[in-house]
C-alpha cells in the first residue's frame, strides 16, 4: 500500500517538475526578447492551427495569411486589394496575350540564396506532382496544359511555365485571362527553394526549420496548436517599409476566451462572437470589417415546387433578412440581396459597386409572398409543401434556420419547415451528392472578381451542388470568359447574376462582416476580400 | 475460505479479488497469468482499430481540410494520391502492416506531420493539468469523502456532497468560463488561457479537478461507511485503541485500497485531455486533437489516438490489477490464518 | 460448582406460564427489506429533501410552460432579448433592466407583458422554454437510464451467473465497446437515423449500458459463492428462479444508486453533445442547448445563462443526495 503511493507521488512529482522545467526555460526566454528590445511587436490571434505551410499544400485562410507574410509571389495585394509587383521587377505581355514575360527582382532566399525563375518554374510544377489542393488554379489561370495535367493527359513537366534564364520567367496561357495577375497574388503561385524543399521532404513546411523564406518576416518559432512568431526578415527586398518587429500569434479556439485575453492585455486584436457586440460596440477599439462570403439558402432543384420559380420568390421573399441579421444574429452581418456581395468588386470603368448597379433582388411584403406563394402552389397542383432545411453545427447558421423555420412558416400559410442539424462534414457531404430540400450553405471568394461566385452555378458545376441547369446562364458564363474587354465582360457578369436572381435559383440570406477589437494605434493591417486574408507588411505602431 | 462484503464496491475491485481467488487457487502462477492476460490485451486492442477503422470510414465527408472548396475532380486526384481510391479493405490490410512496422502514417490535417508527431506534441500538456488535477482532486476529495463518512448524515455529512458535487453540477464549460472570468480578468491571480509557462497550468488543472473531486469524495465516503461497519474496526476500537489511529491505520488504509484502482483508469481518461476544458483555457491538449480529429475525419491521427488511448487503458488496468494482487493485505491475512 | 448448588436452590427456578400462542408471537412487527429501507431512507433529510426537489421540478417541467400564454418556439422580434421580470420581485433583480441599467420593458414599452425569467434573441419566453428544456433533458435521461439499466441489468447477469467462458466473452466485448471513441459511434448514430431525441437517446445508450452491466457483474458474482445461493440451489431452484427471486433483489441497492448516478450522467452529455454541436433539433431545446445558448452570451444576458444553469444544478445535486441516500438505505450492514 505505501509503495504505492510513494510511487505514485514520485510519478506526479516527477511529471510537474519535469513539465516545470521546460516551462522555467520556456519563460526565461520570453523574458529575454521582452525586456531586452523595444521592439514593435503586436500579438494576434488565430482560430486554428496552420495545417501547413507547404504552398503547395496550403488551401486554408490560417495557412495562406501566414504564408502571404513570410513568402512572396511574383504580385502582391496593395491596400486597394490590387496586385502589385513583387518579386517581379517587370511583367510584359505578348500582342495576344497569352505570353507573359516577368523580369525577377534581385532577392533572395532567408538561406542568402537567391530568388530565381527556376524556383517559381519548380513550385508550380510541383503542385501538380504533389496533387495539391489548389491545383485547379492554374486552370483558373488558363496556364497552358494544367487542364491536360489535372485529366492527367500530360506531365506536370508540360505546364506553360519556363525558366528562360536565371531572371526571367515566361508563362504561357491557354487564351487570355483577365484574372491572371489577380490569382498571382495566390501562395499556389509562390516560389519554392528546389534543393532545401527536396531535402525536407515530406515535411517541408511542417516546422519553423523546414522553411526558407523571402517574404517581410520569417517564421521564427512554430509552436505546433499553440501558436507561432514571425520577426522581421532583414534579408527582404523591401524590409525598410517593414516596421514591425515581431508579430505573436495565438490559436485561441473559444470566442470568450480571446475576450478575456483581450481584457488582460494579452491580445492587441481579436475577432468578437455576437454575444460580446453589445458590449463593446462603443469601445473605441471596436471595428467591424465586411467579408465578401456570402451565406445562402441552396434549393434543391430536382423537387417540382423549387422548380416553380414563384415559389422560390415567395421563400426568400417571406424571410425577413433585416430581422436576421439585426436582432437574431447581431453580429454586424449585413442582409444579402442579390449573389455577389457588397464591397467587393466595383465596375472597371466608373468603380461602381457590383452590388449597386444589379440593385437588391425580390423584395416585397408578407403579403406579396404569400400571393406568389398561392400561385406558384396552384401551378404545382398542391396545397401545403413540407420541406427539410439541412444546417451544419455553426452557431449562426443554427440560428439562421430556427429563424427562417418560423419566418417561413408564419408568413406563409401552407409551409412547413424541419430543422435537420448535422455535422460540418455530413452538410457537405449531402449537398454534394444534392441529398437535401434546402440547406443553408456558405461560400467565400477565390479571387477578387466575381467570377468566383457567378461560374459557381453552370451545369455540372463542381460548387452547383443543387443541379440547377441553364443553357442561357452557361452561356453567358461562357462569354464572360472568352470576352478580353474588361468592360464588356463585366456587362455579362451582371447579366448572368440578374439571370440568376431574378429567378431567385438560390435565396441569399446574409453577408458575414467580422467585429473586431483591435488597439487604435495599430495601423495598417490589410484585409483582402480574397485568396490570403491578410498583409502584416504594411503595419505600423502609432 | 474468503469474506469480504462489498455492496458497493465497484466492479473493478471485486473483479481483482475475484482474480486473486482465482489465482490462489491455481496456485499463484503469476506468470500464466500475466501472459494470459497480455494476450487478451493484443486481441482487444486489434478487434478495436479494426471496428474503429471501418466505423471511423461511415462518417461522411474527406479527411482533407477546407472540403467546401474541394471539387470532385480535385478529390478524385487526392484521393488515389493518398491511397483512399483503393477497397477499404486493402486500405484496411496497409494499414495494419504500416502499424506492426511502429508506422501510424502522417496526419490528413497537419499535412506532412506525423501522428507520432501531433501526439507527442499534445499529450505533454494534457499529462501534466491531468496529473495535477488528479493530485488536487484526490487531496480535496479525500478530505470531503472523510468528512462525509465519519459524520454521516449530519450537516457535515450533507455539506460534503454538496461541495464535492456542486463543481460537477454546472456543465464544466460554465465552470471553466466562470473561474476564467472571475479568476483570471477579475482578479488577474492567474493567466486567463494560453500555455507559456507553469502558472497557465494551475486554472485548467483546478477546473478539471471538480470531477475528481466528486469521484473520489464519494468512493472514499461509500468505503469508508462499508470498513466502519467491519468487525476488525469494533475489534480495534474494543481494544481501547484511540480514535484517530482506527480511522488512520484501520479505516482509511482499508478504504483507500479499493480508491486507488479507480485512481488508476480515472487518472487515463483525464491525463489524456478534455475537450471542454482544453478548448476554453486555449491549451495545446490530446482531448481537444481527439474531437477535431473525428469532426473533421483526420483518419490516420483518429487511429493514432484510439490506438494509444485503448492501449494506456487496457494497460493501466492490468498493472492495477498486478499491483493490487502484491498489496491488499486482507488477502495476505486470509492466506497466513 | 457443587457448591453453588447448594446456595441456589431448584426451588428457586419456577416454570413460566406455558401459553402456546404467545410464545410464538414476536413483539415487533416484521419489517421486510424494503420498507425498512424506506423507513431508513425517510430519516435521511438530505435525501428526503433531494426526493422533494426532484418532484417539485419534475412538476414545474410539466406544468410550468402552461404558466403563461407563450409557446417555446413562438418568436416575435419585438419581445427579443428582455430581460426578467417579475412584478413584486422588482427588488430581488427582477426589474426588466439590462446590464447597462437600462429598463429595456420600457425602452420598447411593452411593460405589461413582463417575461420572468427574460427571453431570449428570437423573442421566446425562457420560462417556457426552460421548462419545455427540462422536459426533454429529463425524458432523455430517464428514458436513457432505463434503456442501460435494461441492457445492463440483463447482460451483467448472464455474464456472470453463466461465468466461465460465456463471462470472459462478453467481458472482452465490454472492453472493446469502451476502446472504440463513442463520439464515432454516436456521430454515425445521428447520421444513419433521422437525427432528434430518439437517436440521442439510442447514442447514449449504445455505450453508456456498459457501466450498469459491470456493476450487476460484479454483485452477481460475489453473490453466487454466498451460502444462500447454495442453499437454493440444494432445495432444487431452477436457473431462472435463482436470477430472479434471489440474485437480481440483492443486486437492487447497488443498481439504484448507479442509476441515481446515470440520469445526471444522461443530462450533462446531452449538454456536451450541444457543445460540440450535435445535440437536440432546434427549436426544440434542452437544459444543456440552453445552458450552452446561455454561456455564449453569459457576459451581456448572464440571465440567458443563470436560470437552467441554476436548475441543472438542482437536479444534479438532488438526484446525487437521493442517490447516496438510496445507497445507505439499501445497505443491509447500514440496519440498525
Amino acid at each position: 500500500m505505501k509503495k504505492l503511493f510513494i510511487l505514485l507521488t514520485i510519478v506526479f512529482v516527477f511529471l510537474i517538475v519535469g513539465c516545470g522545467f521546460e516551462d522555467e526555460s520556456k519563460k526565461s526566454e520570453e523574458t529575454d526578447s521582452g525586456s531586452g528590445d523595444k521592439a514593435a511587436t503586436i500579438t494576434l490571434m488565430e482560430p486554428s492551427e496552420i495545417p501547413t505551410l507547404d504552398s503547395s499544400h496550403a488551401h486554408d485562410f490560417v495557412g495562406f495569411t501566414t504564408l502571404n507574410n513570410i513568402n512572396e509571389g511574383l504580385y502582391r495585394g496593395d491596400e486597394n486589394h490590387e496586385p502589385q509587383l513583387a518579386v517581379a521587377e517587370k511583367h510584359e505581355i505578348s500582342d495576344d496575350e497569352t505570353v507573359h514575360t516577368f523580369t525577377l527582382r534581385d532577392s533572395n532566399w532567408s538561406n542568402g540564396e537567391k530568388v530565381t525563375a527556376n524556383d517559381f518554374e519548380y513550385a508550380w510544377k510541383r503542385v501538380f506532382e504533389v496533387s495539391g489542393h489548389y491545383s485547379d488554379m492554374f486552370v483558373t489561370a488558363d496556364v497552358k496544359n494544367a487542364q491536360a495535367i489535372l485529366d492527367e493527359k500530360m506531365d506536370p513537366e508540360e505546364l506553360g511555365v519556363k525558366a528562360l534564364d536565371e531572371n526571367t520567367l515566361e508563362v504561357t496561357l491557354e487564351s487570355p485571362n483577365p484574372l491572371f495577375k489577380q490569382l498571382l497574388i495566390n501562395p499556389t503561385f509562390f516560389p519554392l527553394y528546389e534543393s532545401f524543399v527536396e531535402d525536407a521532404g515530406e515535411q517541408y513546411g511542417t516546422e519553423a526549420d523546414k522553411l526558407l523564406f523571402n517574404g517581410a518576416f520569417v517564421l521564427d518559432s512554430w509552436k505546433h496548436d499553440q501558436g507561432w512568431v514571425l520577426k522581421k526578415n532583414e534579408d527582404y527586398w523591401d524590409a525598410d517599409s517593414v516596421k514591425l518587429d515581431k508579430i505573436n500569434v495565438n490559436v485561441v479556439k473559444e470566442s470568450s476566451t480571446a475576450v478575456n485575453l483581450w481584457e488582460t492585455g494579452e491580445l492587441d486584436r481579436v475577432d468578437l462572437s455576437s454575444s460580446y457586440i453589445d458590449e463593446y460596440e462603443n469601445d473605441d477599439n471596436y471595428l467591424t470589417e465586411e467579408r465578401p462570403s456570402i451565406v445562402f439558402m441552396r434549393v434543391n432543384h430536382n423537387e417540382e415546387a423549387f422548380q416553380n420559380e414563384n415559389i422560390r420568390k415567395a421563400l426568400d421573399m417571406a424571410i425577413d433578412k433585416e430581422g436576421l441579421t439585426d436582432t437574431i444574429l447581431n453580429d454586424g452581418s449585413k442582409p444579402l440581396y442579390g449573389l455577389v456581395p457588397k464591397d467587393f468588386s466595383f465596375s472597371p470603368n466608373d468603380n461602381k459597386d457590383f452590388r449597386d448597379i444589379n440593385g437588391e433582388y425580390n423584395e416585397g411584403t408578407n403579403e406579396d409572398a404569400q400571393a406568389l406563394f398561392e400561385e406558384g402552389l396552384s401551378e404545382v397542383n398542391k396545397d401545403s409543401l413540407s420541406f427539410k432545411l439541412t444546417v451544419s453545427d455553426d452557431e449562426a447558421h443554427q440560428k439562421a434556420a430556427e429563424f427562417i423555420k418560423n419566418q417561413l412558416e408564419t408568413n406563409l400559410s401552407g409551409m412547413e419547415i424541419e430543422i435537420k442539424k448535422v455535422p460540418f462534414e455530413a452538410r457537405l457531404e449531402q449537398e454534394k451528392a444534392v441529398d437535401y430540400d434546402m440547406v443553408i450553405s456558405t461560400w467565400g471568394p477565390d479571387y477578387n472578381d466575381p467570377m468566383t461566385f457567378l461560374d459557381m452555378w453552370v451545369t455540372n458545376g463542381s460548387a452547383n451542388r443543387m443541379d440547377f441547369s441553364d443553357e442561357e446562364y452557361d452561356a453567358l458564363i461562357d462569354e464572360a470568359n472568352e470576352e478580353s474587354d474588361e468592360a464588356k465582360r463585366y456587362e455579362k457578369l451582371l447579366e448572368a447574376e440578374e439571370k440568376l436572381m431574378s429567378e431567385m435559383h438560390i435565396l441569399p440570406l446574409f453577408q458575414d462582416v467580422d467585429a473586431i477589437l483591435m488597439h487604435q494605434n495599430i495601423k495598417g493591417m490589410i484585409r483582402h476580400p480574397a485568396g490570403p486574408d491578410y498583409d502584416y507588411k504594411g503595419i505600423e505602431i502609432e | 475460505m474468503l469474506r469480504i462484503d462489498e455492496e458497493s464496491i465497484p466492479f473493478l475491485y471485486r473483479e481483482l479479488i475475484r482474480i486473486k481467488m482465482e489465482m490462489m487457487k491455481r496456485g499463484g502462477s503469476m506468470s500464466k497469468y500475466i501472459l494470459q492476460r497480455f494476450l487478451y490485451m493484443m486481441i482487444t486492442l486489434f478487434i478495436i482499430v479494426t471496428i474503429t477503422f471501418f466505423v471511423m470510414r461511415l462518417l461522411p465527408g474527406t479527411p482533407f481540410s477546407n472540403p467546401e472548396k474541394l471539387s470532385e475532380a480535385q478529390l478524385e486526384i487526392m484521393n488515389v494520391k493518398y491511397g483512399l481510391d483503393k477497397p477499404l479493405a486493402v486500405q484496411y490490410l496497409t494499414y495494419l502492416g504500416n502499424l506492426v512496422q511502429g508506422d501510424l502514417g502522417l496526419s490528413f490535417q497537419s499535412q506532412g506531420r506525423t501522428v507520432i508527431n501531433v501526439i507527442a506534441n499534445r499529450i505533454g500538456p494534457s499529462a501534466l493539468i491531468g496529473g495535477q488535477a488528479m493530485v488536487i482532486g484526490f487531496i480535496i476529495g479525500l478530505i470531503l469523502g472523510v468528512i462525509s463518512a465519519l459524520k454521516h448524515n449530519t450537516i457535515f455529512d450533507y455539506g460534503s456532497v454538496f461541495l464535492a458535487v456542486l463543481g460537477m453540477s454546472v456543465p464544466s464549460f460554465v465552470f471553466a468560463a466562470l473561474m476564467q472570468y472571475f479568476i483570471g480578468v477579475k482578479l488577474e491571480w492567474l493567466p486567463v488561457a494560453l500555455w507559456e509557462g507553469y502558472s497557465y497550468s494551475i486554472m485548467p488543472s483546478i477546473a478539471l479537478s471538480v470531477l475528481v473531486i466528486a469521484t473520489v469524495a464519494r468512493f472514499i465516503r461509500s468505503e469508508m461507511l462499508e470498513v466502519l461497519g467491519q468487525d476488525y474496526v469494533l475489534t480495534a476500537r474494543a481494544k481501547g485503541i484511540s480514535e484517530e489511529v482506527v480511522i488512520i491505520r484501520h479505516v482509511l488504509r482499508n478504504a483507500l485500497i479499493p480508491v486507488v484502482t479507480v485512481v488508476g483508469p480515472l487518472s487515463v481518461s483525464i491525463m489524456t485531455g478534455t475537450l471542454v476544458i482544453e478548448k476554453i483555457f486555449a491549451v495545446p491538449g490530446l482531448g481537444e486533437q481527439f474531437t477535431l480529429s473525428i469532426l473533421v475525419n483526420d483518419y490516420s491521427v483518429i487511429m493514432g489516438i484510439t490506438l494509444f488511448f485503448s492501449a494506456l487503458f487496457i494497460f493501466v488496468i492490468f498493472v492495477v490489477d498486478v499491483l493490487y494482487v502484491i498489496l491488499d493485505p486482507r488477502i495476505k491475512l486470509e492466506r497466513e490464518g | 460448582m457443587r457448591k453453588h448448588d447448594s446456595e441456589i436452590a431448584e426451588e428457586l427456578f419456577v416454570h413460566a406460564p406455558l401459553e402456546e400462542r404467545t410464545s410464538e408471537e414476536i413483539t415487533q412487527k416484521p419489517t421486510g427489506f424494503w420498507i425498512e429501507s424506506f423507513q431508513r431512507l425517510s430519516k435521511n433529510r438530505g435525501a428526503v429533501i433531494g426526493f422533494i426537489i426532484i418532484i417539485i421540478i419534475s412538476i414545474l417541467a410539466i406544468f410550468g410552460p402552461m404558466f403563461n400564454k407563450y409557446e417555446y418556439n413562438t418568436q416575435d422580434l419585438a419581445r427579443s432579448n428582455l430581460p426578467p421580470l417579475v412584478y413584486g420581485l422588482e427588488r430581488f433583480g427582477f426589474d426588466g433592466t439590462d446590464s447597462h441599467g437600462t429598463n429595456v420593458y420600457e425602452a420598447k414599452s411593452i411593460a405589461n407583458e413582463a417575461a420572468w425569467i427574460g427571453t431570449d434573441e428570437f423573442g421566446r419566453d425562457l420560462w417556457t422554454r426552460v421548462w419545455r428544456g427540462t422536459q426533454i433533458s429529463m425524458l432523455i435521461a430517464l428514458v436513457a437510464a432505463f434503456l442501460d439499466l435494461l441492457i445492463g441489468v440483463i447482460y451483467g447477469s448472464i455474464s456472470a451467473f453463466y461465468g466461465g467462458k460465456i463471462d470472459n466473452f462478453m467481458q472482452r466485448i465490454i472492453e472493446i465497446l469502451v476502446g472504440i471513441p463513442n463520439l464515432i459511434l454516436i456521430i454515425l448514430f445521428i447520421l444513419i437515423f433521422e437525427p432528434g431525441i430518439v437517436t440521442i437517446i439510442l447514442a447514449m445508450v449504445i455505450t453508456g449500458w456498459v457501466n450498469m452491466a459491470r456493476i450487476v457483474r460484479g454483485q452477481i458474482l460475489q453473490l453466487k459463492g454466498q451460502e444462500f445461493i447454495l442453499a437454493s440451489r440444494v432445495l432444487g431452484a431452477t436457473n431462472r428462479q435463482l436470477i430472479w427471486k434471489h440474485l437480481i433483489p440483492n443486486t437492487m441497492g447497488p443498481i439504484i444508486v448507479t442509476l441515481m448516478f446515470t440520469i445526471p450522467t444522461a443530462i450533462f452529455f446531452e449538454a456536451f453533445l450541444s457543445f460540440i454541436g450535435i445535440g437536440i433539433q432546434p427549436p426544440l431545446a434542452s437544459l444543456g442547448t440552453l445552458i450552452e445558448d446561455g454561456y455564449q452570451d453569459m457576459r451581456f444576458f448572464s440571465y440567458k445563462l443563470i436560470f437552467p444553469a441554476v436548475l441543472i444544478s438542482a437536479i444534479m445535486i438532488s438526484f446525487n443526495v437521493l442517490g447516496d441516500g438510496l445507497r445507505d438505505a439499501l445497505d443491509p450492514k447500514m440496519r440498525k
